[in-house]
């Protein structure tokens, strides 16, 4: 029967606003510890799941004495395992249930914690005298927030994690400012975000229009500019921020700036595909064209800039205006340089994977003297793959995107390069 | 599923040990986190036989692991499962469903063709919904596609991503669908050529092409693979715990079900004690490390315990004489002839071992693979994610009676989805019946050369060949 539709059960939320708000505002972030990866952990709430549970165990023995035993057979680490065992025998307690020594027991309770795909899952079985066990369970929303940082043992390398969502992040950039300003760039939109106590609340989301499917590994940039707010560039499409704070967006194969304010050069990108076709305007010197490449960085030099192309032929090629010379490097496809004021002033970052089996990518820093790049320090390892690394504007640091897939969420870090004393 | 022979089992894994020491090295060598490259020909072979491309061919019975392949590269679904196996849009935007959630309006995404350019339209979802789904009543209504059920259909987002729900137009005998890749070739059993949709909707493949052989030995794909002549070849169960020399293995978190089905319900109560006991006496980790190289686990459960939380409360541990007691205190000879898949060499190991467990219990089983069996050895593969949808799948392909949520409803509303407790009741009740004693759960894997990255890595062990890149490819050789 065709009945009024009374109740709305629409597809899973896929919500763009995080779960949990950034909880370190960038004015302090200068202030943090070199190592990053924002390894405070949101203490959970396990309290009702563990009234739950004794409500439920409590209904099946009645007050009395019981033993009971805990497993932990999820991803929960020892500590919220033991906190959970406390709270459920505070729990048991006021519903008149004491834990005592087996052999003392009327009834013995193994609780397990377990998982599965969306839940975490919590079951009881009780035996009492020679009965068959009665099996009692609740299940309750598996967090992210329940996931234990990941400290990196980085040396010159402070990331900041300005935002993370379920969906795929382009590109990022902080506007300076009282109140700074965040702007985030995915495959719909430009976001802006406002700080506002210590947290990016949500400001206006800007729709980027396109009437072409976006290629497969989806890039964009976000270009902040003097005269208006911001430029995007995604492939085969080119947005512009005007008055009042609205998007034009019209199909376009202009290039992409490449670099920083300082270092400008521009390149072609190809529209249906993820990487750059190597024709450069208006060029490196007198050298216009280049292989295909995926990323760009530049190092100035006293006359001269160096540009240092990742090809997708996997190797790396620079650039002087003059030459064209190509370096055996373990590089990964992507590279952004950064004005450090370190060493020789400048560094280039450059992803790279720990092994053939890791889904985990690091960052690398390498100064280039010459002409043969040389690292410098420790990678910093990533709890997942890298997806973008694109320099500011001002190119003092650079934005990198993670795809942390154990989460399924995409995280854009703020790099910036500190001397290391 | 056509599957390894021992022989040729013991000669890959005695092969593949020499060949350990070279990958070993290999993984120590740090490699560039590079973006993916389009361009290239994937080539790929699977063992499962597959005669028609039609998802929704039900007589396919032995095709259905590959052709759970093979569907999503040439057919969209109206929704698709996430990591978590929770639906979400896919060619359906939008979903909403009444109260009793029996009926169902699913909004469709606009802009949609099929490969021939035919527009995605309500009337050809709803014509294609219905061959795979006679007992539901379909219509199209304006941009969104109704369905009705006669009972309260509560997963319905998660049963239409399976691949039987695929979206296809089927045209003087052609099918044709919305998916990544186009049909280039296909000789039914043989081989199967696919080329990548410049205009997909949900974004073109990476690579140009995938070529698919089909029916192969075990022993032949390999060697392809080593030869350089495949890119990846699916391993059965069994190998799953291999290496492959120059490339990997990806495993699946177990996805497979092998069980013991009796024929008919237990006839007596003397006939369901003498089931448990037979579940008492086989010594399933044995199973699982002598005869399966530790390529599955232990099940208690028909559904394994990544996608449900509680399959570690159905025991597995064997316990003979608890089973020998059972059977002496019961008056009734027992005599069951074990039936198990010929073409399956380890079927016949496996049958055999039980039948040595269930004498040392005293319970007489003859493995025996002729007709009319009292049991029956079988391998099934978890249809979905979502598990009280593959616990339905599970029933039905079983023939099990069908699991009763409802019945076993105490936390849910008919408008909400099922709670673990009610799986847990449903899957329980189902085990209650000794109409099937789990025995392992088992991986399914792919070996796949060095070359080869993007891969799923999903548990359930689909395939996501429109992520798959090549880096032997130079895209700058072909036309952006």
């Amino acid at each position: 029967m065709r009945g009024k539709m009374q109740l709305t059960v629409y597809n899973s939320r896929n919500p763009r606003m995080p779960s949990r708000p950034i909880r370190r505002s960038l004015l302090f972030s200068l202030l943090l510890i070199i190592v990053s990866g924002w390894a405070a952990a949101q203490t959970p709430n396990w309290h009702t799941p563990e009234q739950q549970l004794a409500e439920k165990i409590s209904a099946v023995t009645g007050p009395g004495a019981i033993s009971l035993e805990l497993a932990n057979r999820s991803s929960l680490n020892r500590t919220q395992a033991e906190e959970i065992h406390r709270g459920l025998l505070q729990e048991l307690s006021s519903l008149g249930l004491r834990s005592v020594a087996p052999e003392e027991a009327a009834a013995t309770v193994n609780i397990s914690l377990s998982e599965n795909l969306r839940e975490y899952v919590w079951t009881a079985q009780i035996l009492q005298g020679k009965n068959e066990p009665a099996v009692v369970m609740i299940s309750l929303p598996r967090s992210s927030a329940t996931d234990s940082g990941h400290a990196t043992p980085a040396i010159v390398l402070r990331r900041t994690l300005l935002w993370s969502q379920p969906g795929r992040i382009l590109d990022a950039a902080v506007l300076s400012g009282n109140p700074q300003r965040l702007l985030v760039l995915d495959a719909n939109s430009v976001n802006i975000y406002q700080m506002q106590s210590g947290h990016w609340q949500a400001q206006q989301a800007l729709p980027i229009y396109h009437s072409r499917p976006w290629p497969r590994d989806l890039r964009g940039r976000l270009v902040l500019r003097k005269d208006h707010l911001l430029d995007a560039y995604l492939p085969g499409v080119f947005c512009t921020s005007a008055a009042g704070v609205s998007l034009t967006c019209h199909e376009s194969d202009d290039p992409w700036p490449l670099g920083s304010e300082e270092l400008r050069l521009n390149a072609f990108f190809a529209p249906a595909r993820n990487f750059f076709t190597g024709a450069l305007t208006p060029g490196v010197g007198k050298q216009t064209s280049a292989s295909a490449f995926f990323a760009a960085a530049s190092l100035p030099r006293d006359r001269y800039a160096l540009w240092l192309f990742t090809t997708t032929d996997g190797q790396l090629h620079l650039l002087d205006g003059f030459t064209d010379q190509t370096a055996a490097t373990d590089w990964g496809s992507e590279i952004a340089s950064v004005h450090s004021g370190c060493g020789s002033g400048w560094q280039v970052l450059a992803t790279a994977k720990d092994s053939n089996d890791s889904k985990n990518d690091s960052l690398r820093i390498f100064e280039v003297p010459d002409r043969e790049p040389f690292l410098i320090g420790q990678p910093t390892e990533f709890r997942g793959e890298i997806t973008a690394l694109w320099p500011q504007t001002d190119g003092a640091s650079a934005v990198a995107v993670l795809h942390d897939s154990s989460k399924g969420e995409y995280e854009a870090y703020q790099l910036t390069l500190a001397c290391d004393q | 599923m056509k599957r390894t022979s021992l022989l040729w089992l013991a000669i890959n894994s005695l092969a593949l040990a020499s060949l350990a020491v070279a990958s070993l090295t290999i993984t120590t060598v740090a490699r560039a986190a590079t973006r993916p490259h389009y361009g290239g020909v994937l080539r790929l072979a699977i063992a499962g036989p597959v005669s028609s491309l039609d998802p929704a061919d039900a007589s396919n019975v032995s095709g259905q692991t590959a052709i759970q392949h093979i569907a999503p590269l040439l057919f969209n679904t109206l929704t698709t499962l996430d990591d978590r196996g929770e639906a979400q849009p896919s060619l359906a935007l939008a979903w909403k469903s009444d109260f009793s959630s029996q009926h169902w309006e699913f909004q469709l995404r606009p802009g949609i063709a099929f490969s021939d350019g035919t527009p995605l339209t309500a009337n050809a979802v709803a014509a294609s919904l219905r061959v795979a789904n006679p007992r539901w009543n379909i219509s199209p209504a304006g941009d969104s596609v109704i369905i009705e059920s006669d009972s309260a259909a509560r997963e319905l987002p998660a049963e239409l991503a399976l691949s039987r729900n695929s979206v296809v137009l089927r045209e003087g005998g052609k099918l044709i669908g919305t998916g990544p890749f186009t049909l280039a070739q296909w000789e039914p059993g043989k081989n199967l050529a696919l080329s990548a949709r410049e205009d997909y909707w949900a974004r073109r493949p990476f690579v140009d092409s995938v070529e698919i052989a089909i029916g192969r030995s075990p022993r032949d794909q390999m060697l392809s693979l080593e030869l350089g002549r495949l890119d990846g070849v699916e391993l059965a169960a069994e190998q799953a715990s291999g290496t492959v020399a120059g490339g990997r293995v990806v495993n699946s978190a177990p996805d497979e079900l092998l069980t013991i089905v009796f024929s008919r319900d237990a006839h007596s109560p003397e006939d369901r004690r003498l089931r448990q006991a037979l579940g008492l006496a086989i010594d399933r980790s044995l199973l699982n490390t002598v005869v399966l190289h530790s390529s599955g686990e232990p099940a208690g459960g028909l559904l394994p315990n990544w996608m449900t939380g509680y399959e570690f409360l159905f025991s597995t541990s064997p316990d003979s004489q608890r089973a020998r007691q059972i059977h002496e205190g019961i008056n009734q000879s027992s005599a069951w002839n074990l039936g198990y898949d010929q073409t399956d060499p380890s079927a016949r190991v496996i049958a055999e071992r039980i039948a040595l467990n269930a004498q040392d219990a005293g319970i007489n089983i003859k493995p025996n693979p002729a007709a009319s069996p009292d049991a029956q050895l079988v391998r099934i593969r978890l249809v979905s994610r979502d598990a009280h949808v593959a616990l339905n799948h599970l029933a039905i392909s079983l023939q099990l009676p069908a699991p009763d949520p409802h019945r076993a409803s105490s936390q849910s509303t008919s408008s909400q989805s099922l709670s673990t407790a009610d799986l847990y009741a449903a899957e329980n009740a189902l085990l209650q019946t000794e109409r099937a004693i789990p025995l392992l759960h088992l991986r399914t894997a792919v070996a796949l050369a060095r070359n080869v990255h993007g891969w799923s890595e999903a548990q359930d062990g689909r395939w996501d060949l429109p992520n798959v890149w090549l880096s032997a490819e130079k895209p700058s050789t072909e036309k952006p």
